[in-house]
């Protein structure tokens, strides 16, 4: 609700025009999200090498924007030796377009995993912890308090350090990082929801209770979660990618583009700028796509 | 009731601490992870190895371990309660010196960035805010969004290619100072206030020259959230009831920017303090990139060697200074709004 | 023309607008209207109509992103919008004053009442602060706050609705406003509080020469206190009308359809919902209800009802009014079971339900509804009206899914709204729709009974006739049975046969509306009926000679008096009163009264409240 709401509720609210949508940032999002996704799902098949084994040209530079057209002439008649490098390769020898476009694939999903997961148990605690407020939902959020309390970067690189660097455990400590914040927004949301007429109503209708729960409470409840969870997409594409950075993420040679800047990082000084540059553009503009639609949903749910 | 709701705040914090060592503790030992042969490397002789996890204490049973940890068997040695944080397993010296040491560098980076970052973004929001949805404003949310949602090491690398490699202005990323300086005598750990304590302005200088390049990063990555934050938040206080009604009643001008600012920096405090117990342990991807070693270095180098003592000392420290400002800014807070307390 | 004749606000043309070019809307287009001193103005329009925003724009101002885009404003023969910020600043607040819906929103958060008060009282006053502040308390004390050296120094948080309502009332009045604009100003207020603050208005008004533009959704309010009615509609005024000349002739159809059931009532067809056997065998019967809400960490408990007895016969309303906390709400959801009763029995036809079990009173909801307060509320946002409507079938019949579907929209027709809705979702219905909506679902499984919660409190005076009809032509038609919970006593007398008062969770008055209505006996039906603001202009409030209240506060729920709740407030009150409970009592008429003194006839009417001095 909005603070324009207040002072006439039942009178201005109504006369407020509703504005035509041209917004074109929420087009730029929405098109740099569909963009990771469908790399997400054939980036490794449209890669020109297999961005896990090595060329034989090390530290090779991108095309200058002068040689673009002749290699795209070439690749287009084969004429070329082998495919061009179109972000140049590493210091192994890593053709870094391959890998940037196929990174998706683990950052995306490892994103997606965290949050699906962290949200789908959130979400069912906290409207239990909202539902029925007793010893062990009380008991519940003292836990939740005591794990949200944690510095999260550092728990992440602890949890997934020892547990060992796979893509299985960075899921599950993001999910457990994160699940705190699904509890307590949607336990909140229960709350208010739950004393709210229609649920009364529902009652009064002859509803059993675990009906007006799931069928009336629940789904009026997560909009915030889902609300938070277009946001943390993006958080946790970029703690994935600094877990790596550390090197407490993924293992080499997984295409990531976290792993691909911690690799490049050493070769900046040196002037040798590719290997970090473009799987950063990558992350930045992901990232941000994502911060775009998250805020777009928050604002329609906030009606503003 | 402000002494109330100090006094409940200060207990559930606390609360929370215990809490917090006993699952860190627990959570550490649960994992698959075998930090003797980690220590005593690979293939080592089972006699080597006992001898080793009897070092660390590790063949007692779990609640043996934590009851030292916490001190309640002083007979053993100082534990937590004495004010021990226990002994770094790789490098034998106390946890609570080696933190003491690199915890002043972070709390002097991300102060520094803090502070430039507030100055910064506060004008640039109430910019936003004057005429929401106009273009200045629509300006101003975009670049809050972008600057709210980047990978702060890899920017930290660009400007160090943009401003080391390509222009010469910046040092190298290779620390506080310049190999070549000798670091002046440690009083708070802070190099640039120890510098002036020490008289040496041209260390001061040097300190703050290398603070270049890391500030800027931090600065660009949190202007982004404080200023979506100042702005939402006086968009919200100009548009209130409040101050509609104040023009109502006729105040003047000042004074009802007085009370819209008010409004709009209540909750802004608390943000700010959560932003910067985040950055705490989320400074570390920036000390990387700069070699800087604050608590974040300390805490990577302790979680890669599986130093357990470390570790745990660590997230004690960053989540109870966290929890300190959290409550200190929740009392501003309280004193600005009087409705938090109630 | 000379000064005294000469318009105080010459308003004409003025017009608002949100957004610009093709998508902007005017809320206000072309409002032209003007005021004398010394006289009240009453506003009244639909809900939407745009009337807080004419409110405001008389001010010059306009709720962001809203701009004034047109017209003049006149005070005193100067126009507000073409004069220059710090010459507009000096008139707000100073010459004209405003109190706004939602007083808590208005008043500022962290600035205590007094120092807000005193800071609108310098911006126009050479004062110290010392001054501002002992002005805030004599405004707080004028308006009628208890202890106003104590509550000058709380926040708006720390005050009731009320309360803060008052203290926006003491700001608006700190510099003594020659019009004052009040948008609903007593719309959070009870009874009694309104009829006294509207009498302070009024007295100032004729005393000072001043002038009130008063926005109102109460037919009642107009018909007390206005001089004239200006009806807004479309933007602009669509009838200017004296008082009595709207009551009784209405020109615009829209004002005609608002008063259509004060002037049925006046043509003596009240009640018009069939007769009810009054020796019939009640289709509901409480009996000793009792219900105490405990407090957190206390022992003690909030009585919310005391030992409440009612019965229902079928085909009959049975109105239940009192102010808030009088614990009529708690009545009604005790009723359906909604809220368990501590003591008592209910019985519903031959079942007493606090008998059964879980699933048997699941069942018996199939018989036995409720509508509440609040329809924005009581409908599940994410669905779609034809979901809403197929619930209780789905519970309560084996409808195939056709036939839940014709019944739906039979319901839909049944209470007034195009079927072609089905699809749609609550958002962007009005209040008056929504209401009837909750009415559909709450027929749609053939109830007997409904216990109709305040269903009236927020809807616009059109959307309360509509819903009056209504429910009058569904107990014609289906013989239903009404528990109708209400603080508007004006649709009590339209819709009910019999009629409860509460006061403090007692019943201190029932009996047939004529009786209750036109020969009040307990005192506290006469002070509330006497604070009741009737809609017809030739009763006026202001015209009576005497207009004595209730005096003192309401005591708490908690620590209730040994004796009558009423004793230390009523006007009428022996030193027995304080220490004698009083029993319900059955006069020779059929009505109830829990009073002994009337009871025993030692309170006679003569020296009842209305000559009381």
């Amino acid at each position: 609700m909005s603070a324009a709401d207040l002072m006439g509720p039942t009178d201005e609210a109504t006369t407020l025009p509703r504005r035509k949508k041209r917004d074109w940032l929420f087009g730029i999002g929405l098109t740099i999200v569909a963009v990771v996704v469908i790399l997400a799902a054939i980036g490794p098949w449209i890669a020109p090498y297999d961005p896990t084994s090595v060329t034989p040209r090390i530290v090779e530079p991108p095309p200058s924007l002068g040689e673009i057209p002749g290699l795209l002439w070439g690749s287009i008649t084969g004429t070329l030796e082998h495919p061009p490098h179109w972000m140049g390769t590493d210091a192994s020898g890593f053709d870094i377009f391959s890998r940037v476009i196929s990174a998706p694939r683990i950052d995306l999903s490892i994103a997606l995993a965290a949050n699906g997961l962290s949200l789908l148990v959130g979400v069912l605690l906290g409207l239990l912890a909202g539902y029925y407020r007793n010893v062990a939902t009380g008991l519940l959020m003292r836990v939740s308090d005591v794990l949200q309390s944690f510095p999260v970067f550092i728990s992440a690189m602890i949890l997934v350090a020892l547990a060992g660097r796979s893509t299985v455990n960075i899921i599950i400590a993001l999910a457990l990082l994160y699940t705190p914040i699904y509890i307590r927004l949607t336990r909140a949301e229960v709350m208010s929801q739950k004393v709210r007429g229609y649920v009364e109503a529902a009652r009064a209708m002859g509803n059993p209770e675990l009906t007006v729960a799931l069928r009336h409470v629940l789904p009026n409840s997560l909009a915030p979660a889902l609300i938070q969870a277009s946001v943390t997409i993006g958080f946790a594409i970029l703690l994935t990618a600094g877990l790596s950075f550390v090197g407490a993420g993924v293992r080499p040679p997984t295409p990531e583009w976290g792993l691909m800047i911690s690799t490049g990082a050493n070769q900046i000084i040196l002037g040798e700028w590719w290997p970090s540059v473009f799987p950063g553009i990558a992350i930045s503009l992901t990232v941000f796509g994502f911060a775009v639609l998250g805020n777009a949903l928050e604002r329609r749910y906030d009606g503003g | 009731m402000l002494v109330r709701y100090i006094a409940t705040r200060l207990v559930i914090g606390i609360a929370q601490l215990i809490g917090l060592v006993i699952a860190v503790f627990f959570l550490i030992r649960l994992l698959p992870a075998d930090p003797v042969s980690r220590l005593v490397g690979l293939n080592p002789s089972a006699e080597a190895y006992a001898q080793a996890e009897r070092q660390l204490g590790l063949d007692r049973p779990i609640l043996t371990q934590l009851l030292h940890y916490l001190g309640l068997a002083p007979e053993e040695g100082p534990g937590l309660l004495q004010g021990s944080l226990g002994i770094s397993w790789v490098t034998g010296s106390p946890i609570v010196e080696e933190i003491g040491r690199h915890l002043p560098v972070t709390i002097e980076l991300i102060t520094l960035s803090f502070l430039i970052a507030f100055v910064l973004a506060v004008p640039i929001g109430m910019l936003g805010a004057l005429k929401p949805g106009g273009k200045a404003d629509r300006g101003v949310f975009i670049y809050s969004l972008f600057a709210g949602s980047q990978p702060e090491f890899w920017w930290g690398l660009l400007f160090v290619y943009l401003f080391f490699f390509t222009l010469g202005v910046a040092p190298p990323p290779l620390g506080s100072l310049s190999p070549l300086t000798s670091p002046p005598p440690e009083i708070t750990g802070m190099i640039t206030v120890d510098a002036l304590l020490a008289g040496r302005p041209d260390t001061f200088v040097e300190a703050l020259h290398h603070l270049m390049l890391p500030v800027a990063t931090l600065v660009f990555i949190l202007s982004g959230p404080i200023i979506k934050m100042v702005r939402q938040n006086m968009v919200r206080a100009l548009r209130s009831d409040f101050v509609l009604y104040a023009h109502c009643a006729g105040l003047p001008r000042w004074q009802i920017a007085r009370y819209a600012l008010r409004a709009a920096m209540a909750p802004s405090i608390t943000l700010i303090g959560i932003l910067y117990g985040f950055m705490l342990g989320g400074a570390v991807l920036v000390e990387s990139v700069f070699s800087l070693s604050g608590i974040g270095q300390y805490s990577v180098r302790a979680v890669l060697s599986f130093d357990y003592p470390a570790i745990q000392g660590v997230v004690l420290i960053i989540t109870g200074i966290s929890l300190l400002i959290y409550l200190a800014l929740d009392l501003i807070h309280a004193v600005i709004d009087p409705r938090v307390a109630y | 023309m000379t000064a005294a004749e000469a318009p105080m606000l010459e308003v004409r043309d003025l017009s608002v607008a949100y957004g610009v070019g093709r998508d902007a809307v005017r809320p206000i287009d072309g409002l032209s209207f003007t005021l004398r001193q010394r006289e009240i103005v009453g506003l009244i329009g639909e809900a939407g109509s745009g009337k807080s925003t004419a409110a405001l724009a008389l001010m010059g101002l306009a709720r962001p992103p809203g701009q004034i885009v047109g017209g003049q404003v006149a005070f005193e023969g100067r126009d507000l919008l073409a004069m220059d910020d710090e010459a507009l600043r000096r008139i707000r607040g100073r010459d004209i004053g405003i109190i706004v819906q939602n007083p808590r929103g208005a008043l500022n958060p962290m600035l205590k009442v007094g120092r807000q008060i005193g800071n609108a009282y310098r911006a126009h006053n050479k004062a110290t602060r010392g001054d501002s502040k002992r002005r805030a308390i004599d405004m707080l004390r004028m308006v009628g706050i208890n202890d106003p050296e104590r509550r000058v120094d709380a926040y708006a948080h720390e005050l009731s609705g009320g309360m803060a309502q008052r203290a926006l009332i003491a700001m608006a009045l700190s510099s003594m406003p020659k019009l004052l604009i009040a948008d609903e100003p007593t719309s959070g207020l009870d009874v009694t509080i309104q009829a006294q603050f509207l009498d302070q208005m009024w007295q100032t008004v004729q005393e000072t020469g001043s002038a009130m533009f008063l926005v109102a959704q109460e037919l009642g309010i107009l018909a007390n206190y206005c001089d004239r009615v200006l009806v807004l509609q479309n933007g602009h005024i669509a009838e200017d009308a004296p008082v009595r000349q709207f009551f009784a002739a209405p020109q615009q159809p829209y004002s005609r359809e608002i008063l259509r059931l004060e002037q049925d009532t006046a043509e003596g067809g009240i009640t018009s919902s069939g007769t009810v056997k009054a020796d019939a065998e009640p289709l509901v019967r409480i009996t000793g209800l009792v219900k105490n809400f405990p407090i957190k960490g206390s022992s003690k408990v909030v009585q919310a009802v005391h030992d409440v007895d009612l019965a229902i016969a079928p085909g009959e309303t049975l109105g239940l009014v009192g102010e808030s906390g009088s614990g009529k709400t708690t009545v009604g959801r005790c009723l359906v079971h909604l809220t368990e009763p501590t003591e008592g029995e209910i019985r519903f036809g031959d079942q007493t339900l606090s008998g059964l079990s879980a699933t048997a009173l699941r069942q018996m909801r199939a018989k036995l509804q409720i509508v509440f307060q609040d329809p924005y509320d009581s409908l599940n946002p994410r669905w779609t009206i034809r979901r809403i409507l197929r619930e209780p079938l789905d519970l309560h019949t084996d409808l195939s899914r056709g036939e839940k579907d014709s019944r739906s929209r039979e319901l839909l027709e049944m209470v007034g709204v195009d079927p072609g809705l089905i699809d749609r979702r609550p958002q962007g219905l009005g209040a008056g729709m929504l209401q009837r909506l909750n009415i559909a679902r709450a027929i749609a499984t053939n109830p007997s009974f409904i216990v109709l919660d305040e269903p009236t409190s927020v809807l616009s005076p059109r959307a309360v006739v509509g819903l009056v009809d209504l429910l009058r032509r569904l107990q014609r038609d289906l013989g239903l049975s009404y528990l109708f919970i209400s603080h508007d006593l004006t649709t009590v007398r339209y819709l009910c046969h019999r009629v409860a008062v509460m006061y403090l969770g007692q019943i201190v008055e029932k009996g047939s509306v004529d009786q209750v209505f036109n020969d009040p006996k307990h005192p506290y039906s006469k002070a509330l009926l006497a604070a009741h603001l009737f809609p017809d202009p030739s009763q006026r409030r202001v015209d009576r000679q005497d207009r004595r209240e209730l005096e003192g506060e309401i005591p708490s729920p908690i620590d209730l008096p040994k004796g009558c709740y009423l004793a230390s407030r009523c006007p009428s009150a022996k030193p027995d009163c304080q220490a004698q409970p009083q029993e319900l009592t059955i006069l020779p008429d059929g009505r109830s009264i829990r009073c002994w003194r009337v009871a025993t006839g030692d309170l006679a009417d003569q020296e009842g409240l209305q000559h009381a001095v």
